[in-house]
């Protein structure tokens, strides 16, 4: 899922402070499942704001929501009117939701409330690490099913660089180096051979290298006439 | 539903001490939103006025009381129940304030303050009894009548054997491999690992032997004891005979107790940081030092200790033993009794009494401290039930649940929360026997009342709760989105505090009740 973290309140504080009437909106997707965007923490930043307001004699209207997935246009539009209503949006989902009102509503202004993380697994109730990057072009099958690109500090492809030690990361000796667990993984499944094998140089233009990507899945997308049929159903 | 309070205000505790007025209280408590009337009694706690309280209310026609006794630990919503039930209240329109420990003695220097405080906090009281919804309980079976018993010592045969006296089917969980006489099944060389289920119907794991067998029962008596099988300290490094308490009264009852002074120190590492007064056996101690003076007189017997707390009878026993010629000693830590280098048979030790060190010989040092049971860590694990910083397992209530846990049907006796003389940690085991029988004696369990419920619509499904409950009543369920076994359920109001989505309510503590008590109580008053 994709893990984020809530800015500091003095940073949120100043993004919103020269505005009269803030619509906070959480998500109920996957920053409310990392514990950073959800219902819960939208009321908790809106009780912090309230004391932080009152303590500093400033006068604020916090109006705090939550939508199903901040994302998708359908869902923003059920809260249309509280978002015109504001003068500023205070999006507490990751920057996808924060973007996606953004662009249906350009004249409003829409910050951030929550630094976007990771692609990350919950490790245990609250810890997540980061598993993937992507990249576009999944390469680890030959790898054991442990992704160096995002594991490993340097993205190497064939095998640590000099600086693996003890299976920990010469970048920092708290975290496993991703080598060294692609090598024990390798051989726990009997498949060391991988390990001399010889990745060609990755094809890049998969990733953000190549500027924004964007997916598409032709059999999908819905043709001119059902789309027309669409608008007539609304 | 019609909304009305009754308000009971004990009067005893400001006879204690004077600071609040309470008729003043009573007055304006009687102007606040939903209250009916407002009565003051003499001993709220008593059994006789509680019933009276419950017929007031009811002939008042209200249908919610507030019990503002001297000290909400002792006077819970729970005495009332009993007597609720039977009328037409419903027991979770029971509520009661502590008017002692968070006003009086606060505020006792300040009267006005306290007088404020007091009506402040009243006032919160009354709007959240007012907010709260009458709640149900359901009723289950229970599958069986068994009744397991961990640890077969003196407290847990006890247990068991009362209990089998009157019908349960008793299970002995015995970790040693000793043979003993008892009621039902004894399992030996055995200990509990798993425990699933809640009171009336629990599932049990436990390690038998070599294999691991699945035991069902309705209730559990812990009677782990204290551990007996500790022995390393500085003392017994520097003096191989020293011997615990108990091995001192085997010798004394077999004859074989050398001639000679008799020394019995609280612990066997006093310098250990870790000894705790709480681990002292002072009752055995003092017992058995009378013992070995009274079969003979001439020898010297010393006891050694940082804190004696003879309490109840055993204070008697203390002054017998001083009369008798009993010598005591009090040490502290900066300077723990050490064996002299140069011999030893002699133990050095500063009398903060006299305030000089003193060097005593001795033919026999024993040690007189049990500490807690380090299995008691597994119990409390596998059970959910509190243990105190010290390893005992942590009872309900030293005067109202002397031998219950805060978990329905499971109860606990003898040295398993602290080190108790045989006496006692029989009575235990007798007291948990019954109170094991009663509460299989209905057939059903009770569950429900104050405890989760989740709003799917809000639900994430995000597993938080499912990760975070203690008693694991949360899943997901078919519908993809949490839902809680009720009968699991403690109300404890974990999952609620943490679901990201807010999809969790504990009944009658919901935010909004919540906010509406705290608002009142901020507003400060009527
Ligand atoms: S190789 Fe690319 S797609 Fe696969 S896990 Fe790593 S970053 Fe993600
Ligand atoms: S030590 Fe391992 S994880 Fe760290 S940069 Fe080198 S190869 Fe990558
Ligand atoms: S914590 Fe809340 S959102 Fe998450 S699964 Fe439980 S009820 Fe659903
Ligand atoms: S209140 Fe929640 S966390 Fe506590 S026992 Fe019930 S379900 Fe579990």
């Amino acid at each position: 899922m994709i893990v984020a973290k809530r800015k500091p309140l003095d940073e949120i504080a100043e993004m919103i402070a020269p505005y009269e009437k803030v619509a906070i909106i959480g998500c109920r997707s996957c920053v409310a499942i990392c514990l950073a965007g959800g219902e819960k923490e939208v009321k908790m930043l809106v009780s912090a704001m309230k004391l932080k307001n009152r303590k500093d004699g400033r006068e604020q209207s916090l109006d705090g929501f939550v939508l199903e997935r901040q994302c998708e246009k359908e869902w923003v539009k059920e809260v249309e009117e509280k978002i015109l209503d504001s003068d500023i949006v205070l999006s507490m989902s990751c920057s996808l939701g924060t973007q996606t009102i953004g662009d249906m509503y350009p004249h409003r202004i829409v910050v951030p409330g929550l630094n976007t993380a990771i692609f990350g697994v919950p490790e245990e109730q609250g810890l997540w690490s980061e598993k993937c990057l992507g990249c576009g072009d999944c390469i680890i099958d030959t790898t054991g099913g442990i992704c160096p690109i995002a594991r490993c500090a340097k993205s190497m492809l064939n095998g640590p660089c000099g600086g693996s030690s003890d299976g920990h990361c010469e970048v920092n000796l708290d975290i496993e180096c991703a080598w060294y667990a692609i090598h024990e993984r390798l051989k726990l499944q009997n498949r060391l051979e991988l390990m001399e094998y010889v990745r060609p140089p990755k094809n890049w233009s998969t990733s953000h290298s190549g500027g924004r990507r964007i997916i598409v899945r032709e059999d999908a997308k819905l043709t001119p006439h059902q789309k027309r049929g669409q608008e007539v159903l609304e | 539903m019609k909304r009305k309070i009754q308000v009971v205000i004990c009067r005893v505790c400001s006879q204690g001490v004077p600071v609040l007025d309470v008729d003043k209280l009573a007055k304006t408590a009687a102007e606040a939103p939903y209250v009916g009337s407002v009565v003051t009694v003499d001993y709220a706690c008593q059994s006789k006025t509680i019933s009276s309280i419950v017929e007031d209310a009811k002939t008042k026609e209200a249908d919610r009381v507030l019990v503002v006794p001297c000290s909400k630990k002792d006077v819970s919503p729970s005495l009332f129940q009993a007597y609720v039930r039977r009328g037409k209240i419903n027991e979770f329109l029971i509520e009661t304030v502590d008017l002692t420990n968070e006003v009086i003695l606060p505020h006792r220097e300040d009267p006005t303050r306290a007088q404020e405080k007091a009506e402040a906090r009243l006032a919160a009281a009354i709007a959240r009894l007012a907010a709260l919804e009458p709640l149900e309980k359901h009723e289950e079976p229970m599958r069986t009548k068994n009744l397991v018993v961990i640890g077969a010592g003196v407290a847990g045969l006890e247990a068991a054997q009362v209990a089998a006296g009157h019908g349960l089917h008793t299970i002995l969980i015995e970790k040693t491999d000793r043979t003993l006489k008892a009621p039902g099944v004894l399992l030996s060389k055995s200990r509990l690992l798993r425990a699933k289920g809640h009171g009336g119907n629990f599932e049990l794991v436990i390690e038998a032997g070599e294999k691991e067998e699945t035991l069902e029962c309705a209730v559990i008596v812990v009677a782990s004891g204290g551990d007996w099988s500790q022995g390393k300290g500085s003392l017994t490094r520097s003096c191989k005979e020293a011997m615990p308490l108990f091995r001192l009264k085997d010798s004394i009852d077999s004859g074989t107790l050398p001639s000679g002074p008799v020394v019995i120190v609280d612990t066997p590492d006093p310098k250990g940081s870790t000894m705790k007064a709480q681990d002292f056996a002072w009752d055995d101690a003092l017992d058995l030092a009378m013992i070995a003076k009274r079969a003979s007189p001439e020898t010297d017997v010393t006891l050694i200790f940082q804190e004696m707390r003879a309490s109840g009878l055993s204070e008697l026993t203390y002054k017998e033993a001083a009369q008798l010629g009993i010598r005591f000693i009090r040490y502290d830590n900066k300077s723990p009794p050490t064996i002299d280098e140069k011999d030893s048979k002699r133990l050095i030790v500063k009398d903060l009494a006299q305030d000089e060190v003193v060097s005593l010989r001795f033919s026999t040092l024993s040690y007189a401290s049990i500490p807690a049971n380090p299995d008691n860590i597994g119990i409390a694990d596998a059970l959910r039930i509190p243990i105190s910083l010290d390893g005992g397992i942590r009872r309900g209530s030293m005067q109202r649940g002397p031998v219950t846990t805060p978990r329905p049907g499971v109860f606990v006796c003898g040295s398993a929360m602290f080190p108790k003389p045989e006496a006692v940690a029989r009575a235990e085991g007798k007291a948990a026997g019954i109170l094991a029988t009663q509460f299989v004696a209905s057939g059903t369990v009770e569950y429900g009342g104050a405890v989760a419920e989740v709003t799917p619509e809000k639900c994430s499904a995000c597993l938080t709760c499912v990760r975070t409950c203690p008693y694991e009543a949360p899943f997901i369920g078919a519908a993809g989105k949490a839902e809680v076994r009720t009968q699991l359920c403690q109300g404890c109001g974990m999952c609620a505090g943490i679901c990201p989505s807010k999809a969790i309510d504990i009944h009658n503590y919901t935010d909004e009740q919540l906010s509406i008590e705290t608002e009142a109580y901020l507003r400060g008053g009527f």
